[in-house]
């Protein structure tokens, strides 16, 4: 049994400074008293010591009070000083555990394990801030059991690994979607070195800098044109790198567990049976290299938006399917992707071509050279091609895959158990023309994921609410 | 128009009277409009020919939110629960079909509002672990009977997320 036991002595730092803020907030009043009033300062400061002396002691009583134990197949946590609160989850209800280790964690050998339930709010239902790595390994092991930790070596047989190779790494890194983050990123850097140093008036700097080279040749403006796309992609990388570096994907048995990272070394288990749906995406940076990423929709809060849920950063389009039957043979479905009939393609063209003509309009009313301004129209009609190209749908005997685009192209794998709920709506125009869109529900932390197929045909949808409700 | 499809059930005709009241009070934002532009035109040079158009804007629409919609919402919302799964139409210019099998129901709700209490109306909510559908304004009892029997039958098919 895994007895009653307080988290590591340094889990005080932790908490130290996770209420610190809190501690800063309820002084603040006092603070600006005491910045205003030089007779209440000294009294302030006086007393300033003493305040943060008792915070301290009372967070080494916090630790001392917080307790964590397994019990009839339960987690439990007790805590808290003046008022002892109690936290119990059971083992079934469990949907994600994450490990993840800052630098001052890894120094200690200590992780931060974060358990995540489908209940609400948008923080881990219980968090272990500093506990050494064993026994976060030797709970983890519990947890996915469901019973007593049994110091047997997993088998081996079982164990399906996948890595990132470093030219994988690089292929990911340099056609992420954070590349446009960076560049957004540094124009605002340069704006905002203007506040930093005073005088430097860097848009004026920059401005002649622009006008000499065009005084100049073409030649050097496309030079630095290439080099700051270099440095963006090169940022982007070494960000990827961080984030990625040492990615590994395991399946081992009914769980699916990743690791990655290079200074935060992050990991996370999701068990196969609580993947609500699977996501292939393909990215339109990563399209000419025909590669794409698979993502899993979970009920979790745990990871950063969107990135916690990848389970393969990238991998080539036509291993993809080979990955799946090895990784995930639940998901992996063969199919044929049916598209929406001709006559919802006036929908998709329209959608694209009346913002892009309002855009070019305005331009005419207020930029002096517009006519480059009107290479929007038909790039709009082309990508609202492309979109109800993309956009189809295949049914199974037990999976529903809606495919669709608005930059990238992604694919959503659901099983038809995983349904929250379906259903399809119609507009004045959809009315007219039989034509309906059918919209899908998953669970997946706080915010519902919806996947919905604009312009299906009235019929097709008919045998997909046929298919949902038998 | 009505629209009837057998097996389908109806909400509470007191539903109408409810809707052309909060109908009323949700126009109180439309008439901001008008009475906003009539404040502006004492500070800055406005055209006065606007004022009149927004006033009619908001005279129309209040007219429209009083008279039309609260009878084309009833008119089109029906709902049927069955044993496996809950079945809900509704919508006033889109029309929605929503279906939530019974397997996925986490729990059942039904509230009310001083307004929709008068009227001896209760709202039901349904919820699943991907977000809250509604049937609105259903008369108490009936209300109460729905909540007891989709909670009773979400129990007897019970499974996990």
């Amino acid at each position: 049994m895994y007895k009653a036991q307080r988290l590591h002595p340094a889990a005080i730092l932790e908490f130290i400074f996770r209420n610190l803020y809190k501690l800063a907030q309820a002084l603040l009043p006092l603070i600006i008293l005491a910045l205003g009033e030089s007779a209440f300062r000294s009294w302030f400061l006086t007393f300033l010591p003493i305040v943060l002396v008792l915070f301290i002691v009372y967070m080494i009583f916090y630790w001392l009070r917080f307790v964590f134990y397994v019990q009839d197949n339960e987690l439990r946590l007790e805590y808290g000083v003046l008022v002892r609160k109690k936290r119990y989850i059971s083992f079934e209800r469990i949907q994600t555990v994450q490990v993840s280790a800052g630098v001052i964690q890894r120094i200690l050998g200590l992780v931060k394990l974060q358990i995540e339930t489908a209940g609400g709010g948008n923080k881990a239902e219980l968090i272990l801030p500093a506990i050494s790595a064993d026994k976060a390994a030797e709970l983890q092991k519990i947890l996915q059991k469901g019973k007593v930790f049994n110091p047997d070596v997993p088998d081996k047989d079982r164990l399906i690994q996948y890595r990132l190779s470093s030219s994988d790494l690089l292929i990911l890194g340099s056609t992420s979607n954070s590349l446009g983050l960076i560049l957004a990123g540094m124009l605002t850097i340069v704006s905002q070195l203007d506040k930093i140093i005073p005088n430097l008036k860097i848009w004026e700097v920059l401005g002649k800098y622009a006008s000499n080279l065009m005084a100049g040749t073409v030649y050097i403006t496309i030079l630095v044109i290439i080099f700051i796309i270099l440095l963006a992609c090169l940022l982007s990388l070494l960000g990827n790198l961080i984030k990625f570096a040492g990615f590994t994907l395991i399946r081992d048995g009914d769980n699916l567990k990743i690791s990655r990272g290079l200074f935060e070394k992050k990991q996370l288990s999701i068990p196969v049976k609580r993947i609500q749906a699977l996501k292939i995406v393909e990215g339109i940076l990563r399209q000419p290299f025909k590669m794409v990423s698979i993502q899993v929709v979970s009920i979790s809060n745990v990871g950063d938006k969107g990135e916690g849920n990848v389970i393969m950063p990238v991998i080539p389009r036509h291993k993809m399917m080979d990955f799946l039957e090895e990784v995930l043979p639940e998901f992996y479905r063969p199919f044929e992707v049916e598209m929406l009939p001709n006559r919802s393609k006036m929908r998709y063209i329209l959608i694209n071509f009346i913002p892009a003509t309002v855009l070019v309009i305005i331009i005419f009313l207020f930029l002096p050279f517009a006519y480059p301004g009107l290479i929007l129209l038909p790039l709009a009609i082309w990508l609202g091609s492309l979109q109800y190209r993309d956009t189809g749908y295949s049914l199974q005997e037990s999976m529903l895959i809606i495919r669709s685009r608005i930059l990238g192209k992604v694919s959503t794998i659901v099983p038809r158990r995983k349904i929250q709920s379906l259903s399809i709506s119609r507009n004045y125009f959809q009315v007219r023309k039989n034509l309906n869109t059918l919209r899908v529900s998953i669970a997946s932390g706080v915010v519902p994921a919806n996947v919905k197929l604009v312009g299906m045909d009235d019929e097709k949808s008919s045998v997909i609410i046929q298919w949902f409700s038998r | 128009m009505l629209e009837t499809i057998p097996g389908y059930h109806r909400i509470d005709p007191r539903a109408l009277s409810y809707w052309r009241w909060t109908g009323l009070l949700n126009s109180i934002f439309i008439w901001l409009i008008p009475l906003s532009y009539q404040q502006a035109m004492r500070w800055w040079e406005l055209p006065l020919w606007i004022f009149p158009m927004l006033m009619l804007l908001a005279v129309s629409a209040t007219v429209f939110k009083i008279a039309v919609i609260p009878k084309v919402r009833w008119n089109t919302w029906l709902y049927d629960v069955s044993e496996q799964q809950i079945d809900l139409r509704f919508g006033v210019f889109v029309k929605y079909r929503t279906l939530i099998p019974m397997v996925r129901v986490q729990h059942v709700d039904t509230e009310q509002g001083p307004l929709l209490s008068h009227y001896g109306l209760s709202t039901v909510t349904i919820s699943t672990a991907a977000g809250k559908h509604k049937i609105p304004a259903l008369a108490d009892d009936v209300a109460a009977e729905l909540r007891e029997r989709i909670s009773r039958l979400a129990r007897m098919v019970d499974e996990d997320v």
